[in-house]
């Protein structure tokens, strides 16, 4: 599959990239407090920031219809995962 | 961009890869895993593939939730 | 430079102005509606923090929320222009569904947001500012301290309650 927009011609000074920085640098940020969390349901918050991070990251990269419905299908089943496991963890029966 | 790009996303993948092998609560390691698969897409996006990343992206809960069903309940306190 | 880093700012305002009103109008901070949300607000609250803003935060994290459709609908109208924030819309509905959520909350945010973005596009803010915008804004709610950030949103919900 070859895509007509290659992501190693823009330019790695250029003010259009400030976006792709910023989620890229608040990306790590939130993985390096996932793992200086001690509790593990307050981890699962820091995870939603990584989430939310790596979203945007993958859609500002590759400006495709498909990037889109990739990117949403990370969320929603980041998402999930993040109800599975505080579910699970809680005590609750996870009734799906 | 592409060397930041790489950058981040790669070491987004080693401390899930460590905090996974580090961690004691298989809770835990589940959240090291949801942070390695997140570091992972990204590259597969990178390169095009991007059904790969879709179908990527649909199964990785699926498996965790397919690992929560199979343990059980919470068994140790961490 | 200076130009995008000030609309940067702008959109992360306007976006936090709009998840934090969208949640707080469909009452997302007055229960937990799942049982993981139930727990991460007590985590919260064990922490020192208050309980009807951990909830509200669990929610966040628990099924997508006005944050995730603000976020989608950024992302389709950086993609596709107006029928792509609509497709988030849709999607966004379906994965509150899977979620096991019974609420409006992300799929309102999601239209809401699509026409205000595209709004703001004929003015020189484009999408792609807004995505960085409201990752900004998630930051600053669930990603700084989870202490002072609950307790805000506590004194917003005595607002509305």
């Amino acid at each position: 599959m070859m895509l007509e927009y290659d992501p190693g011609m823009i330019a790695i000074y250029s003010p259009t990239m400030i976006p792709i920085y910023l989620c890229g640098i608040v990306a790590i940020y939130a993985v390096i407090r996932v793992v200086m969390e001690k509790n593990t349901l307050r981890k699962l918050v820091f995870l939603s920031v990584m989430n939310f991070a790596i979203t945007g990251l993958v859609v500002l990269t590759i400006p495709d219809i498909m990037a889109l419905f990739a990117g949403l299908a990370y969320f929603i089943g980041s998402n999930l995962e993040a109800n599975a496991i505080a579910s699970t963890y809680v005590g609750g029966e996870y009734s799906k | 961009m592409n060397e930041f790009y790489i950058l981040v996303v790669s070491l987004i993948i080693i401390i899930g890869v460590i905090y996974v092998y580090i961690s004691r609560s298989p809770f835990d390691k589940l959240i090291g895993l949801a942070i390695m698969l997140g570091g992972a897409i990204p590259f597969i996006a990178l390169n095009g593939y991007l059904d790969v990343a879709l179908l990527v992206a649909v199964i990785m809960p699926l498996t965790t939730i397919f690992i929560l069903q199979a343990t059980g309940r919470k068994t140790d306190d961490s | 430079m200076t130009g995008l880093v000030l609309n940067i700012i702008i959109a992360a305002l306007v976006s936090w102005i709009i998840f934090i009103t969208i949640d707080i109008i469909f009452k997302l901070p007055e229960r937990g509606g799942v049982s993981g949300a139930d727990g991460i607000g007590h985590a919260i609250a064990a922490d020192g923090g208050s309980l009807n803003g951990g909830f509200m935060m669990g929610n966040i994290v628990c099924s997508p929320d006005a944050s995730a459709g603000v976020l989608l609908a950024a992302c389709g109208v950086f993609v596709a222009g107006i029928p792509g924030g609509l497709i988030a819309a849709v999607v966004v509905y379906v994965g509150n569904r899977i979620c096991n959520d019974p609420g409006y909350a992300g799929f309102t945010g999601a239209v809401w947001a699509t026409f205000i973005i595209s709004w703001f596009g004929l003015i020189g803010i484009t999408p792609d500012v807004f995505i960085a915008g409201m990752v900004i804004a998630i930051l600053t709610i669930q990603g700084i301290s989870h202490r002072y950030a609950s307790l805000l949103l506590n004194r917003l919900w005595r607002i509305r309650a």
